[in-house]
């Protein structure tokens, strides 16, 4: 293999990734474009820079009550996806259970529902039990629809595990309850991890379920969004947007930085 | 794989029981089955309920059961057309995800420094932190007719009439596969840093290419990563409706712009219901289905 | 050994983030837990502002109540879903089309009682027409919004719209889900056909329009012509008449075969613990200071008589009896009845 056609594999691969990162950021400069852009509806090329979208964001109090129930919403969710999600992938890799590729495929299904349905079904079934949408009944929502994901991806790296480092600590003399907790649980986090910054995000962003499940007063921000733009179409909601990407992205570095996902990555 | 846990119970590794029994780490599921039994099963079982009533029971005491939401569907060629549409959409984002996100995470997991991979990780889930609305509207500015796309190319002289990128299934695919590549990348990047790098390493030792070490170590050992992202991306690519609805105008008539369409305008949940009990009962017969022919390719059991 | 202090370190900060996250939710005010609670639903975006901002507060405080306004649209699946004894409205404000099926589905009152409120006296006749469930209390005009620099001449005709030169550039809406879309259906079986309920005239006149833009709601159509991507769209007038003052590039027509009207309806739910209140409510955004306030805010033609605007609304808005006659109300009930095969019949049409 010569030098050459080395660097030519190199450049190309690097290429290819720099177009594929292009392409996702591509949408969010438009949105940062729109939030900057002083006309009143989405146009390109800009034709200045104001701040007044800004403004009028930070001034809703709709939309500041709404970004922090979010947020605090889908860290519990987070929280609960986590714990509930990591659980299930363990036991229905390792507990032998009956049927357990079914129950997979069960546990998956929130995510082939269209969320509408999710949302009125659960909203029904609230109301007949006489609760008017309460709190809990939206993370329960969210929860239901982000479990999936943590499942998902604790599975995957069960499915890679090395069971060697586990057979090594139970010849070395460790219970296994020890090893449970000191070696399995540890391995599995990347993946548990990977599904809690799924979990975030899809509770962040959580549409549809939240339209059925929201109080009035109660309101995620998403739904404020679209209540807002079907009637007033402007530069405030990609403001909105711009903020709520930085601030999401702010929970999810301090992730990194207190729990290392980096290190996630290689055992 | 499995070996291990049947010795864990003991603590020395002694005779194997005859026939596996259930490990006490079973009860782990217990927590995800209450919560999908009362908030999944009970709902959706009222949804499926009322699928095949004349009526809401709880609105009106006079209700029989009858088949004719099922028989509406079946009997118009207009929504077979729409769950074809769905699981068409569903594999060409599903791909299209798979083969964008691949490289991209391949990437990510190979990162040394820890600032890239840091810088990375928010290039990808940016992207889903946008929020679904304004996003969608984002890609209009760019595929519309005066929008992005167009006005260059047809400032550079390239075209002369703006492409058709929106209001159709090419433009809905596009904004699908763009919410969808970072759930991909995040599944895929997992799996393939668990790779030992030694292995790749150890085939090129031997004199492969290194397209020809991809190939035949580092891609066959991600499968699972494969596998897991592509259901992901299949299941929320099927029941996605807000994206098709903004960007497709009728020309794509999904299953589930339909089902949102029988909600919020006709009211007519028993139909809606029906919807969603094909649409769930398709999904799940082919993710069932593709897990069988992948789990038979690599050899791979107990990853459903 | 750094396994086990980073799972503890890992557990405690779980906890404390969840402790703190699920604190911060508390136990919602009860200082309103004496005053009965009357619940209704709202528009957003500069409407919501207003009522939650001002209308609304007003009314809590001269009728000592709570009021719970949801502004998280689709409404009526909502209410369809809550208990009959226990809906989840008192009082219902949404467009005529959807009034007219709730109440097909018995989930509003097919007949106001109006000794309970007076100020209907006052309103024009359209707003309690046969063509009406409950009360309009506002209504905008269904017309033509085009872009005043693309050479075109003002509109003088719905005909106007189906000009070969506007091929790919004329705006409509998705019809299932649209009121919009589908008055402008019924309009033009009125015009290439017998009448309004000429539904065959209708779909050639709609086959003929292709290509055209669709949308699902009037904030796309508007930015749509704002940013040029069409050149002219089925619109109504506030969504034109809003950017006042902003120097944009677009007018509303006043088509000569006449304009329809898409009105605001209030209405109350049978099962409402609380209909004395939600009466009382209705009563209030039908006086003519409320009325004039949101009027002025969002472009909205108010219903009461007696509404004095000032006059750059007054010159534009229908607020004269000559010209509430000019509105054309939609037979709502007859589409209705129809609207599951005109679905499928306009969706296969315009599929392309």
């Amino acid at each position: 293999m010569s030098a050459r056609s080395f660097d030519l594999g190199r450049a190309a691969y690097y290429t290819l990734n720099g177009a594929i990162i292009a392409f996702l950021l591509a949408p969010i400069a438009i949105v940062a474009v729109f939030a900057l852009n002083p006309t009143p509806y989405i146009s390109f090329p800009p034709v200045g820079i104001t701040w007044r979208w800004f403004a009028k964001f930070f001034a809703n109090d709709d939309f500041m009550v709404s970004l922090w129930l979010s947020l605090r919403v889908a860290v519990v969710v987070l929280l609960l996806s986590m714990l509930i999600g990591g659980a299930c992938a363990l036991a229905l890799v390792r507990g032998r259970l009956p049927g357990a590729r079914i129950l997979t495929a069960f546990f998956m299904s929130p995510l082939m529902l269209p969320a509408i349905l999710t949302g009125l079904a659960l909203f029904q079934v609230f109301q007949l039990a006489e609760l008017d949408r309460p709190v809990w009944g939206l993370i329960v929502g969210h929860t239901l629809v982000a479990v999936p994901y943590v499942l998902r991806t604790t599975l995957a790296v069960l499915a890679n595990f090395d069971t060697r480092v586990e057979e090594a600590a139970a010849i070395l003399g460790a219970s296994p309850t020890r090893v449970f907790f000191e070696v399995t649980l540890p391995l599995i986090r990347p993946g548990v991890i990977a599904g809690g910054i799924f979990a975030f995000i899809v509770s962040f962003d959580q549409f549809p379920i939240s339209l059925f499940l929201v109080p009035p007063k109660g309101e995620t921000l998403p739904v404020v969004l679209f209540n807002y733009m079907k009637f007033d179409l402007d530069g405030a909601i990609a403001a909105a947007s711009m903020v709520s990407i930085l601030l999401a992205l702010s929970v999810v570095l301090l992730l990194e930085r207190v729990i290392g996902l980096k290190a996630y990555v290689k055992l | 794989m499995a070996s291990l846990a049947d010795t864990i119970p003991g603590t020395l590794p002694g005779p194997r029981p005859a026939r596996p029994s259930v490990s006490p780490i079973a009860w782990l599921v217990g927590p995800a089955l209450l919560l999908f039994v009362v908030f999944f099963v009970l709902p959706f079982g009222t949804m499926a309920v009322l699928s095949v009533l004349s009526g809401n029971p709880v609105q009106n005491p006079n209700v029989h059961v009858t088949p004719r939401h099922y028989a509406r569907f079946l009997g118009d060629d207009l929504y077979h057309d729409a769950l074809w549409s769905t699981l068409r959409i569903g594999i060409i984002t599903t791909c299209a995800a798979l083969l964008i996100g691949y490289p991209l995470a391949h990437w990510m997991a190979r990162m040394k420094s820890r600032l890239g991979h840091a810088l990375l990780l928010m290039a990808v889930i940016a992207p889903m932190l946008t929020g679904i609305v304004v996003r969608t509207f984002a890609w209009m500015t760019i595929l519309q007719d005066r929008g992005v796309i167009n006005t260059t190319l047809i400032g550079l002289g390239l075209i002369e009439k703006p492409l058709p990128l929106m209001y159709n299934e090419l433009g809905t695919v596009v904004a699908l596969v763009h919410i969808y590549v970072p759930f991909m990348v995040l599944t895929l990047t997992g799996v393939i840093g668990r790779i030992d790098e030694r292995l790749e390493q150890a085939a090129r030792n031997l004199g492969a290419s290194r397209l020809r070490a991809f190939r035949e170590v580092t891609l066959p050992l991600s499968l699972p990563g494969i596998l897991a992202g592509s259901l992901l991306v299949f299941a929320l690519s099927i029941s996605a409706y807000v994206t098709p609805f903004l960007m497709g105008g009728t020309n794509v008539l999904t299953l589930p712009m339909l089902i949102y369409q029988q909600v919020s305008s006709s009211f007519n949940l028993g139909f809606a219901g029906a919807l969603g009990v094909i649409l769930l009962a398709v999904s799940l017969v082919v993710v069932i289905a593709y897990n069988h022919v992948l789990a038979r390719f690599s050899g791979q059991e107990g990853l459903t | 050994m750094t396994e086990k202090i980073r799972i503890t370190r890992r557990a405690t900060l779980k906890a404390g983030a969840g402790a703190a996250a699920l604190a911060t939710f508390g136990a919602p005010a009860i200082l309103h837990a004496q005053t009965a609670t009357l619940k209704i639903t709202t528009w957003g975006g500069k409407w919501g502002e207003i009522m939650k901002g001002e209308v609304l507060p007003a009314f809590e405080k001269e009728f000592k109540c709570t009021v719970s306004a949801d502004q998280a649209f689709p409404f009526v699946p909502k209410l369809q879903a809550s208990p009959k004894s226990n809906p989840v409205y008192d009082m219902l404000h949404t467009n005529s089309n959807e009034q007219w099926s709730c109440v097909e589905l018995g989930l509003v009152e097919a007949k106001l009682d109006h000794k309970k409120v007076p100020n209907i006296a006052d309103v024009y006749p359209y707003a309690i027409s046969d063509k009406i469930v409950g009360v309009s209390i506002f209504t905008s005009a269904i017309g033509l919004g085009y872009r005043t620099d693309k050479g075109l001449k003002k509109p003088t005709s719905w005909k106007d719209l189906a000009d070969p030169a506007l091929a790919g550039a004329r705006g409509g809406y998705i019809i299932p889900v649209n009121s919009l879309g589908q008055a402008h259906l019924m309009m033009l079986g009125k015009i290439y056909g017998k009448g309004f309920n000429d539904l065959d005239a209708a779909y050639k006149a709609l086959e003929a329009l292709k290509p055209i833009k669709l949308v699902d709601f009037t904030g796309q159509m508007e930015k749509m012509l704002l940013a040029g991507e069409v050149s002219m769209g089925v619109i109504h007038d506030s969504g034109i008449y809003r950017y006042d003052g902003q120097n944009q590039p677009i007018e509303f027509a006043i088509p000569s075969e006449g304009v329809l009207a898409l009105e605001q309806v209030l209405n109350v739910t049978p099962g409402s613990k609380v209909k004395e209140l939600a009466y009382a409510y209705i009563d209030y955004m039908l006086r003519p200071d409320v009325q004039k306030k949101l009027s002025e805010t969002v472009w909205y033609s108010p219903s009461n008589k007696k509404v004095k605007l000032d006059p750059k609304y007054d010159a534009r808005l229908f607020n004269t009896e000559a010209k509430v006659a000019q509105l054309i109300q939609p037979d709502w009930k007859w589409y209705n009845a129809r609207k599951e095969e005109i679905d499928a019949k306009v969706t296969r049409l315009l599929k392309g």
